[in-house]
């Protein structure tokens, strides 16, 4: 509040005077009323929020859109938004990078059904905005638990990135320690697929919270109950995390408190039945049945989502093969050269750090640590389609020069001294001789690449890349229809796989020259 | 030196040694190589005949000594692909394009580089591929050749750009023996025709028949530079008349 005093410019006897006047304006009048102080994360008149939408009724996709999700979280960070007179910007993304994209200034906040742990606090600013407690689910049939103790020895899922994982952790140091067998704990990156290993019976429970379970509960008709609600002092409370900073923090603070006051975080609770523990009513999607549900199949294949989705798979990918082609057949040529130099050594490093490096590593390093050191990444501009592209086309390029190099070094020598003895230039020696042979060799082994390519362009859903399967994940944790929407992503994929297997033996017939066998039949 | 290149030489050469590492291919040879003149170089394998003729259209650049050529003085300033346009090769291994039908194999080179129409090389193309003696095989790609047409086609290629100088490099080496005097034919065809022809060789009745002078060549030096008649009954060197025996025995 001190840089808020320093413009009133009164005397300085008269300033604790002053701020206890505005103290108690602040409480009396409503928000609107006053000219409140904006934080320093909201930047050019928009707050820009990272979430993981896959958190009904805190965040998740209501409809087929998935670059707008609703809930409870975005309704606050709008009410936030409106009173720092902001634009909402929302940034969807895995989890795991909610925290690494807060550091790297991606947004000025996450709000994403987060709860208020001091391990995070050690790291960041938290502002709490919701009371919540943490809850122990299995199916209808599990009676329930007296003890976390009864977990001893049993299959528990938790969403991985969360502070359920680091709780567990205590209990089953506990248990240890008590000389009993400790829980076996599996992780799973979106919420909807830890519901779906209790589901499934592949675990005896899950961890999260209750908020959650009484969405997923009208959702699943009853399949779900609490076993356990453990008193954890810890883990009572969804938070608002930012960035440290003592004003900022205070300024969030004073806001929510302001939005608790006027009713408003009360009407968002009723919206999204937060605090309703009835099973029945109002927004409930239709459960999961045993059977195939071939309407919901047909209108995942049919759905823009997924047509976009597939889209940004596909754009992605070639763009990226396509720069990884460019940049390869140069450094190919370079390296097959018989000379040292310089130029050739450090291509050869390029080569081999970027084939050793994993492709997951290098997108998140491009998205979450390269902003870092250089701000000019963490503009606008910098979009997760452009950061895909960047890393995308290095790590492919990588592969394509040993591609490239094995294609060239496979044509024979002959062809370039009988075209040299021709007086053929060195531009048209490769163009006209040497790379339409290469070509026909690196065809097959390129078209497995870029195959390869399309299906790993779904690890950029890491870094928010709303491509297919991300897509694919966001729409299962609003339905629950696994096998429907897996499905229709499936066909998505062998529709475009299969597409350029075709268009690789189109080409292939091109090259009869080859074939011996071939040319005479073709001739006969 | 200065009066070699006045007189009718088409091919002069003084001191020029070429080294691979620290191997001497060639170690300061001297001879004159004269318009229409038909030279066969015979020796040992690495006696340097290959690198020798590969320095006359420098895709074997020299690394010293004189090399002129149609009085011009050749050195690694000299634009390659004049010299190429002038001296016409062919290899032990034909060296055909294979992506390329007989016919783009021999218009290639004339498009590209002598700047012809499609029409003009293609008609070069069918008149040199007739005199070759495979006028119907110009739609076929190499590969459905067999090793005498494919040299044969190598030929036409290089002839196509008409050059003054003509090389081959061991061209019956790869060949059956019905395919070597399909290929020697010709040779001795173009040899009528008063084109300049340096040829490394092992036939021997083919040197015998067209040579006009014989290069006898081992370990990267010229041992004796003769008309075939003195070379074949009477060698000079002791080298030449061992290799001659052994070439005689078998």
């Amino acid at each position: 509040m001190t840089s808020f005093f320093s413009h009133l410019r009164l005397p300085r006897r008269l300033r604790p005077v002053a701020a206890l006047a505005v103290a108690f304006t602040a409480a009396v009048l409503p928000a609107s009323a006053r000219a409140e102080q904006i934080p320093s994360f909201v930047q050019d008149g928009t707050l820009t929020i990272c979430t993981n939408p896959t958190l009904p009724p805190m965040t998740f996709v209501k409809g087929q859109d998935v670059t707008h999700p609703e809930g409870f979280d975005i309704d606050v960070a709008q009410a936030l938004a409106t009173r720092w007179h902001a634009r909402l910007s929302v940034i969807t993304m895995d989890f795991t990078g909610l925290f690494p994209s807060l550091s790297a200034q991606r947004c000025g906040l996450v709000m994403s059904g987060i709860i208020r742990t001091p391990a995070r606090e050690k790291s960041f600013d938290a502002v709490s905005y919701q009371d919540t407690a943490l809850v122990v689910v299995g199916r209808k049939a599990t009676p329930t638990l007296s003890s976390m103790d009864e977990l001893s020895g049993k299959d528990v899922a938790v969403e991985s990135g969360t502070s359920y994982v680091t709780r567990l952790g205590v209990v089953n140091d506990a248990l240890i320690a008590a000389g009993k067998p400790p829980m076996i704990i599996q992780q799973y990156p979106t919420e909807e697929q830890v519901v779906q290993q209790v589901l499934i019976g592949r675990v005896f429970a899950f961890v999260s919270q209750d908020v959650e379970l009484f969405y997923r509960m009208r959702q699943l008709r009853d399949k779900l109950h609490v076993l356990i609600t453990p008193d954890i002092p810890d883990y009572r409370h969804f938070a608002i995390y930012i960035r440290q900073n003592p004003e900022d923090r205070t300024l969030l603070q004073n806001a929510i408190s302001a939005l608790d006051g006027d009713g408003t975080l009360q009407t968002f609770r009723t919206k999204w039945s937060v605090t309703d523990q009835s099973t029945k009513g109002g927004a409930a999607e239709a459960g999961t049945g045993g059977m195939f549900d071939w309407g919901a199949f047909f209108s995942a294949l049919t759905s823009m989502a997924f047509l976009h989705g597939a889209f940004i798979t596909l754009s992605a990918a070639l763009i990226s093969h396509g720069i990884a082609i460019i940049i390869s057949v140069p450094i190919a040529i370079v390296l097959n050269s018989p000379q040292k130099s310089l130029l050739k050594v450090t291509l050869e490093g390029y080569v081999s750090l970027f084939r050793a490096a994993p492709t997951l590593l290098q997108l998140l390093f491009i998205w979450n640590a390269v902003p870092q050191f250089f701000p000019i990444f963490r503009e606008q501009w910098f979009t997760p389609f452009l950061a895909t592209i960047l890393a995308l086309s290095i790590n492919e390029s990588a592969y394509q020069v040993e591609i490239n190099r094995a294609a060239l070094s496979a044509v024979d020598l002959g062809q370039e001294l009988g075209a040299s003895a021709l007086g053929l230039s060195r531009r048209d020696i490769y163009w006209r001789v040497i790379f339409p042979q290469a070509f026909r060799i690196a065809l097959p082994p390129t078209i497995n690449e870029f195959i390869n390519l399309l299906k790993i362009t779904s690890l950029a859903s890491v870094i928010s890349l709303q491509e297919l399967l991300a897509v694919t994940q966001i729409q299962v944790a609003r339905t629950f229809a696994f096998t429907e929407y897996y499905a229709a992503a499936l066909i998505y994929y062998l529709v475009m796989v299969f597409f350029f297997l075709f268009l690789q033996k189109r080409v292939e017939r091109r090259f009869s020259w080859s074939d011996r066998k071939k040319v005479v039949s073709n001739a006969a | 030196m200065q009066h070699e290149i006045t007189t009718n030489s088409m091919i002069s050469v003084r001191g020029m040694s070429k080294l691979f590492g620290k191997f001497v291919a060639l170690d300061r040879v001297d001879f004159d190589i004269s318009r229409g003149e038909k030279i066969v170089v015979l020796g040992p394998s690495g006696s340097g005949k290959s690198t020798l003729i590969r320095t006359l259209n420098q895709i074997e650049p020299h690394d010293s000594g004189t090399l002129i050529i149609d009085g011009k003085l050749i050195n690694a300033k000299t634009d390659p692909i004049q010299l190429r346009c002038m001296v016409g090769m062919v290899f032990q291994n034909y060296n055909l394009f294979p992506h390329l039908s007989v016919l783009e194999n021999c218009i290639l080179a004339p498009m590209r580089v002598r700047r012809m129409t499609r029409m003009e090389a293609t008609a070069l193309a069918r008149r040199y591929l007739e005199q070759v003696g495979i006028p119907d095989q110009a739609d076929k790609y190499p590969i459905q050749l067999s090793g005498g047409q494919q040299q044969r086609v190598a030929i036409a290629r290089a002839l196509c750009m008409q050059p003054e100088v003509m090389l081959f490099d061991e061209p019956t080496a790869a060949l059956d023996p019905e395919a070597i005097v399909g290929v020697v034919g010709i040779m001795d065809e173009l040899a009528e025709q008063g084109i300049t022809t340096v040829c490394v060789t092992h036939e021997m009745a083919f040197s015998r028949r067209i040579a006009d002078r014989i290069v006898f060549m081992d370990q990267g030096k010229i041992v004796e530079i003769t008309p075939p008649e003195t070379f074949f009954t009477a060698p000079q060197s002791e080298r030449a008349q061992n290799f001659l025996n052994q070439m005689l025995r078998y």
